[in-house]
């Protein structure tokens, strides 16, 4: 086969007339879907919101953290005597909760 | 007035609030969306079908159309998007496709297959390409060889495009070797007979 037949043949395709209904069928479609009432839109106000107050509590505790870092240690001492991990995991899961906690305030009605 | 012009003042109706409006478009796209999607899948019921869900998708983003590009280049690319999902999602129609296979079934020689089924094989095998070839053959020779337009509902450079045509049709060329009633796989088949 030449490149010259594909070039024919492909060019030749058929065109499809739509049946005769077609048109009507898609126009009921569209209706039906405009009288449908419309999704609620994203809410990027609270989104943004949410995020903003997230990223600035984050910055805050890192802070914190660095800034205290000697009196925090000093603080968990008695847990960390014991378990030295264990300060540093309950001190990150309290900061997870408030995280956790922050979108679900911005998102109520 | 021209058929771009009564595109954007049918979209500007339809915006406005005017439904009606739409029945314009669909009227002028119709014929085209269905031959479209007929060429990605050789199915009717498939092709109108695809074609319906193109016009919905059409009519739902009307109020994102900015009109950066022309009007057919956008619906022709939401067209494309949903052709590509549907085949992606539903997987390739079963073609009786493979033309070595179906013609060697044939009790009808190779030289006796007239030259619209060997058309109708070729155009079959397009669909077996990989989707990249596929979708770049089918849209220039949708476009009338529009290579300009092609890459633009694409989103490729036309370099970009004119690789994968080039790829597309040496791998056809592979696949529709058996139709050449020259061929030598045609040749020694009849002979065996």
């Amino acid at each position: 086969m030449t490149q010259d037949n594909l070039d024919r043949i492909l060019s030749s395709d058929d065109v499809l007339e739509p049946s005769s209904g077609f048109a009507g069928n898609v126009m009921e479609a569209v209706r039906r879907q405009a009288a449908a009432p419309a999704t609620p839109a994203f809410p990027w106000v609270r989104f943004a919101l949410g995020l903003a107050a997230s990223c600035g509590m984050a910055a805050t505790g890192g802070l914190f953290v660095l800034r205290f870092q000697t009196e925090l240690v000093a603080a968990f001492s008695p847990l960390a005597a014991v378990v030295p991990e264990l300060g540093y995991a309950a001190a990150a899961s309290l900061v997870g909760l408030a995280f956790i906690s922050l979108p679900r305030l911005f998102s109520r009605d | 007035m021209r058929e771009d012009d009564q595109d954007a003042a049918d979209v500007a109706r339809v915006i406005a609030g005017d439904l009606n409006a739409f029945e314009g478009i669909v009227l002028r796209w119709q014929c085209r969306l269905v031959t479209m999607a007929w060429r990605f899948c050789r199915d009717r019921a498939a092709a109108e079908d695809m074609a319906q869900e193109v016009l919905l998708k059409t009519f739902r983003s009307l109020a994102t159309f900015r009109g950066e590009s022309a009007f057919s280049t956008w619906i022709t690319a939401i067209a494309l998007n949903t052709c590509r999902s549907r085949l992606r999602a539903e997987g390739q129609p079963l073609l009786s496709l493979d033309p070595a296979r179906v013609f060697r079934n044939e009790s009808s020689s190779f030289r006796e297959i007239d030259e619209r089924e060997r058309a109708e094989a070729v155009r079959r095998a397009v669909l077996t390409l990989p989707e990249r070839y596929r979708e770049a053959i089918l849209l220039y020779y949708f476009e009338e060889k529009d290579l300009a337009e092609s890459a633009r509902v694409l989103g490729v450079p036309e370099g970009t495009l004119k690789a994968r045509l080039h790829r597309g049709r040496e791998l056809l060329r592979a696949r529709c070797a058996n139709l050449d009633p020259l061929a030598p796989d045609v040749v020694a088949v009849t002979e065996e007979r």
